[in-house]
């Protein structure tokens, strides 16, 4: 059988850097989508945490930190970014492998949130939108997850199959923001 | 036009899909007049309105929302699943 | 007072001093015939046709703002007759009809131009619909005819053909079709129908409807109480509104439709030109400016101006159709409220009151349809008898299911059409 040759879905588009803001594509490893069985929030809470060492995140919050978070995105649903889930969680949640699903793109640097604030109808300042905070919400008409991962910088992801778009758009709107000195 | 999502927040209409008036679905083995009532048939208010809209882009929950239809003010909002909208098991 | 070239010649040498005003302004009198609720297109068309057609001149239209105020000035003013289903097809052949002869039977300027209009298509899937639709348009006696992508090339050389998601393959071209000034449509059939003794009464919003045992026997008015045989409704966008009055609930909700106009250019766009993308249309008026729209905001409203999201959407189909507009500026744009069926056609006909008759459910196709409406609504008032050219517009359709008329197969939701 052949051997097929993994890309990642922002290859060949990424890094840029553009005006001191850095665009870089994140390889998150596995990412599978959790969803709590009916009334199970907590106890899933509780393998959560045993397993993975992290809370199931409450809305508009992601947990845990970089190379393993979880991540809220959506009603009664939360995003494990890293580890694949310890199997147990099976038993309180619907699992979904979702890892080749989505493109991840960090964004970084003073003025992120001025490019960001051309794409998304959501307010991002740091004044509300802070580490660990995430929204569920639209980027250019693309459905998308941003969540902020520390003081200038955001991680965005939209579906795989827009990442050339999503890479377009920030790279638009990050020249645009540069310009403006 | 902002509708406040009781999950997501203060969201702009662009991140929601219409549906239309949020009525009462007609028990199984409703008559046909039921049905014409709710397929077809509405009070079409100018003034505060019952709506079922989805949080299409955020967290893919169906709200039922209170809207002005002259103003376009947002009155209230609730989860769709807890409006007892019938449907439910 | 007629109109006419020497007309114009006569003023033009004796400085303008004897035109008059084109309609009368009476008082309301206390009983009519016939009351029409709502002054626009229907509205006046209706009451010239029973004047003119069927001798009914004891008629008065009630208005509630001033004549033309509602869609019928506020539309994209596209007449076509390219519907496919039984029912809209003869009904919008009969207007078509009406409109190439309406300028001469009014004797007033209402710049009807049959610049022709084009559906373009751009996928097997579209080109094989519209040569279905193309020949049913045929068969119903208009004309209709297939264009290849060098044929539209040549009309309409600014369109983008090699837009990677709709490049354009063909169009669907109505030579008969086009457009006209809306206000003078409205204003033409006023003064025709004031001419034949209609009363045109203009700040007279209706705000009740007298029953007595199941027949109509007149309205309440802001200008009192107006007895009347018969009532026949043509109110748009407010037809539930003025339904509820008689007790009745429509199968209608209003919703707010945007049209859009840039500043003016010189002459590019010489037809109508729909983009299957965002269901967008085009065309440029005589002054110059584009004139565009697309989609409903698609929630309920009665609001007459519509939201960002969706000006921000129909810019973007516009640009990628003509990718040379986003050097345009946008001058203006306005919203008018649409009454908008469960099947996407409308409904001329009794209602279960006696003696009163609904005329509504137009959604954003009733421009076209003006002098077609008001000639069979007016047969319908007058003889109690559908026109031959309307005898599927029925409000039982709803509850029925039988003869629904859902052009584009949307399903029973009202903002899908
Ligand atoms: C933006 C836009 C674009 C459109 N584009 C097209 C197009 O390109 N082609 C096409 O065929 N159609 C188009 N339409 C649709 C078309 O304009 C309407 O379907 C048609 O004008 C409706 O009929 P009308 O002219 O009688 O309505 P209106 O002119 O709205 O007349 C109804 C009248 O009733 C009056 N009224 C309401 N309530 C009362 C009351 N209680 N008492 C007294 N009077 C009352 C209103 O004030 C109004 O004047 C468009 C509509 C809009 C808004
Ligand atoms: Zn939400």
């Amino acid at each position: 059988m052949a051997e097929l040759i993994a890309k990642s879905p922002c290859d060949g588009l990424l890094p840029a850097t553009i005006g001191g803001m850095s665009l870089t594509e994140e390889h998150p490893g596995a990412m599978w989508a959790i969803a709590p069985f009916n009334g199970q929030l907590k106890v899933l809470g509780k393998a959560l945490e045993a397993a993975h060492g992290m809370a199931f995140p409450a809305p508009n919050r992601a947990t845990g930190k970089a190379g393993s978070r979880a991540v809220w995105f959506g009603r009664d649903m939360a995003l494990l970014m890293g580890p694949a889930p310890d199997a147990g969680l099976a038993k309180h949640a619907a699992l979904t492998d979702q890892s080749d699903a989505w493109a991840v793109v960090r964004l970084e640097g003073q003025g992120a949130e001025d490019v960001l604030a051309r794409l998304v109808p959501v307010d991002l300042r740091p004044q509300v939108f802070k580490r660990g905070h995430t929204a569920r919400t639209e980027l250019k008409h693309m459905m998308a997850s941003v969540t902020r991962t520390g003081p200038q910088s955001f991680q965005i992801m939209v579906f795989r199959s827009m990442a050339k778009t999503l890479v377009h758009d920030l790279k638009t709107a990050m020249e645009a923001v540069a310009a403006r000195g | 036009m902002r509708i406040t999502c009781p999950l997501c927040g203060e969201r702009d209409r662009r991140e929601f899909y219409y549906k239309g008036a949020a009525l009462v679905r007609p028990a199984e083995g409703a008559d046909l007049d039921a049905w014409h009532e709710y397929v077809n048939l509405r009070e079409n208010p100018a003034g505060p309105l019952d709506e079922l809209w989805y949080h299409e882009m955020g967290c893919n929950s169906w709200l039922k929302v209170t809207r002005d239809t002259a103003t376009h003010e947002i009155l209230a909002v609730q989860l769709a699943s807890e409006a007892g909208l019938g449907g439910e098991k | 007072m007629r109109f006419s070239g020497w007309r114009v010649l006569r003023e033009g040498l004796t400085g303008n001093k004897g035109w008059r005003p084109h309609w009368r302004d009476p008082e309301p009198k206390s009983e009519y015939d016939v009351v029409i609720i709502g002054g626009g297109g229907h509205g006046l068309a209706t009451a010239y046709y029973l004047a003119k057609e069927h001798g009914i001149t004891n008629v008065a239209v009630l208005e509630k703002g001033y004549l033309g105020g509602g869609n019928v000035g506020r539309n994209t003013t596209i007449v076509r007759a390219n519907y496919y289903l039984p029912g809209n097809s003869e009904f919008y052949s009969h207007s078509l009809r009406l409109w190439e002869g309406m300028e001469q039977d009014l004797n007033y300027n209402a710049m009807m131009s049959q610049r022709g209009i084009i559906n373009l298509f751009h996928n097997d899937g579209q080109r094989d619909a519209a040569v279905r639709r193309g020949n049913s348009i045929v068969n119903q006696g208009d004309d209709a005819e297939i264009l290849s992508r060098e044929q539209v090339r040549e009309l309409a050389p600014f369109l983008n053909f090699e837009n990677n998601r709709f490049p354009i393959m063909g169009g669907l071209m109505q030579r008969r079709a086009g457009t006209a000034r809306h206000d003078a449509v409205a204003w033409g059939f006023a003064r025709g129908a004031d001419m034949r003794g209609v009363d045109l009464i203009q700040n007279c919003e209706v705000t009740g409807i007298d029953v007595e045992n199941g027949k109509v026997v007149g309205v309440q008015t802001a200008r009192g109480p107006i007895r009347a045989k018969k009532v026949a409704l043509a109110a748009a966008g407010r037809s539930g509104q003025v339904a509820a009055m008689a007790g009745l609930t429509l199968p209608i909700e209003s919703h707010v439709l945007q049209a859009f106009v840039s500043e003016g250019l010189k002459p590019i766009v010489d037809h109508v030109i729909t983009f299957a993308e965002g269901h967008l249309y085009i065309s440029q008026s005589d002054k110059g400016g584009l004139v565009f729209g697309s989609y409903l905001d698609f929630y309920s409203s009665y609001a007459a101006r519509g939201n960002l999201p969706m000006a921000e959407h129909t810019m973007e189909s516009f640009v990628a159709m003509v990718p040379a507009v986003s050097k345009a500026r946008l001058l203006r744009s306005w919203g008018g409220i649409m009454d908008m069926t469960p099947d996407g056609s409308p409904i001329i006909d009794h209602s279960p009151i006696d003696g009163l008759y609904l005329n509504c459910g137009w959604c954003y196709g009733g421009f076209k349809a003006t002098p077609g409406s008001g000639s069979v609504y007016a047969h319908l008032i007058a003889t109690d008898r559908p026109h031959g050219a309307a005898t599927r517009f029925k409000l039982d359709r709803f509850r029925s299911g039988v003869g629904l008329m859902d052009e584009e197969g949307a399903g029973a939701q009202h903002n899908l059409h």
